[in-house]
């Protein structure tokens, strides 16, 4: 499933390249992130909890830095399961900073996203919605505290 | 391995579920067991919730309304010989709940705590302006089901907390109708509508809403006072219904594509208008 999105962000461009390589900062904006940890210059660990309806689902993640431009791009790759093994997910993920305009960034991001097990029996349609609300939440905890510490 | 404890009284049941975080309410067990033998959901308990004598009966509520105790049984409900009028509605969704066995099982609390987007009463609680009753250890509390219902399968219920009763205010004369379409009897629908009428004269209006939708029921009380008096004009109801499909995001599913959906929004809302007015 791809999904993508972009969002602008009131800081300058550095600032922002600063806060997505930060895994103490991304863990407080992931929804349901409640651990993340940097293992090596190109590795990070995640647990992740997911809830959807009555299952809730704790992911643990290894999300991989693939490629890197300085102050423009992030590609990376995440696979997590469960510590059960009921369900998996993996995903490729592009994200891209712009400042169309001197103190605002522009961040875009794009994912090839699938998931399998007991979370994938709700179908696409409805995981499509969940990552949606999932982002939208993410854009609004990511854009306060980068407006805040700028503030 | 899961054990099931069964209290007698809703403070018992909260003080359960706050001392263990992993058990879970459990009303008939119609989805819960089967999720449980699909291994979609594990608990430490299942607390039943089937021998408290409070979560039980449909009467007159303290606000003059009705009040449906969460554990009232779709059949129950199917059967109860109080809801006329306004209230019909609801009468007729418990009864095209899923098969006899669902009907028999299932209860309104547990559909309402499920909170699956197609779930038939939703629609008709949000079109009767009903309240959810939920106690936890913070109290009791009631919210709309436009405030209950937060997002896709998620609903304002905090851990520890259950759903005890639903408050209908008073119903009215009506008539009032519930439509649904599915792909064959039983099945969840792909989109169903409630609908009540309010008043006899010429300036009586209608309430509406949409169910298996969007996340949550669509109703729009604004295009509700616009079409008020103009229940027989057919350009007036056109354009009611265009407003809410407009509202409505769907999703594609094995019940039906999201185009399908809004293609019968229109349709199905001026089908049940229709119902209630007696135009044909
Ligand atoms: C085959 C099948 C077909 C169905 N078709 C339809 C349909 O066409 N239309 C429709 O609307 N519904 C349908 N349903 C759902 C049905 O209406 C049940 O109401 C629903 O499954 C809940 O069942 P239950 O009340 O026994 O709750 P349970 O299965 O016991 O519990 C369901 C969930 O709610 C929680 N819960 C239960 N009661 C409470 C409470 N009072 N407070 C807080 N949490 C609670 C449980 O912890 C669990 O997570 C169908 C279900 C099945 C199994």
């Amino acid at each position: 499933m791809k999904l993508e999105g972009s969002f602008p962000v009131s800081a300058p461009r550095p600032v922002v390249w600063e806060a997505i390589r930060d895994p103490g900062l991304m863990a407080q904006c992931v929804p349901g992130c409640e651990m993340a940890e940097q293992i090596d210059d190109t590795s990070y660990r995640a647990r992740v909890l997911v809830k959807f309806g009555p299952i809730s689902a704790r992911f643990n993640l290894v999300i991989e830095i693939e490629q890197e431009i300085a102050l423009e791009e992030v590609r990376s790759r995440a696979r997590g399961e469960e510590g059960t093994r009921a369900s998996t997910v993996s995903s490729t993920n592009i994200l891209t900073l712009s400042e169309p305009e001197p103190g605002t960034t522009l961040v875009a991001w794009s994912t090839d996203f699938s998931i399998s097990g007991r979370l994938g029996k709700y179908g696409m349609g409805l995981m499509r919605k969940k990552v949606e609300s999932l982002s939208a939440e993410f854009v609004k905890a990511f854009a306060a505290r980068l407006e805040e510490s700028a503030a | 391995m899961s054990f099931v404890v069964a209290p007698q009284t809703v403070d018992e049941a909260i003080a359960f579920l706050a001392a263990n975080p992993d058990a879970r309410p459990m009303a008939g067990g119609a989805s819960l067991v089967a999720m449980k033998n699909a291994r979609l959901i594990e608990a430490s308990h299942f607390v039943s919730l089937a021998r408290i004598e409070a979560l039980r009966g449909i009467g007159p509520s303290a606000a003059g309304g009705l009040r449906i105790g969460g554990m009232m049984h779709h059949r129950q409900i199917a059967e109860c010989a109080d809801l006329t009028g306004g209230w019909q509605m609801l009468r007729q969704a418990a009864g095209l709940i899923a098969n006899r066995v669902v009907r028999n099982m299932g209860t309104i609390g547990g559909a309402i705590a499920n909170a699956d987007p197609a779930a038939d009463y939703l629609p008709v609680l949000a079109c009767a302006g009903a309240e959810v009753e939920l106690v936890g250890p913070d109290g009791l509390r009631r919210l709309a089901v436009a405030d209950y219902l937060v997002d896709w399968y998620e609903t304002a219920l905090e851990p520890g907390e259950i759903v005890t009763a639903i408050e209908l205010p008073a119903g009215g004369d009506g008539p009032s109708v519930y439509r649904k379409l599915a792909r064959t009897p039983g099945d969840y629908a792909t989109v169903s509508v409630a609908c009540a009428r309010e008043g006899a004269g010429p300036d009586s209006s209608v309430r509406v809403a949409v169910g298996a939708c969007g996340p949550a029921p669509i109703r729009d009380r604004d295009a509700e006072a616009a079409l008020a008096g103009r229940l027989h004009d057919p350009a007036a109801i056109a354009a009611f219904c265009a407003t809410l499909a407009e509202q409505a995001d769907p999703i594609d599913d094995v019940r039906g594509s999201a185009a399908y959906r809004l293609k019968l929004i229109p349709r199905m809302v001026a089908a049940a208008i229709r119902d209630v007015t007696g135009d044909r």
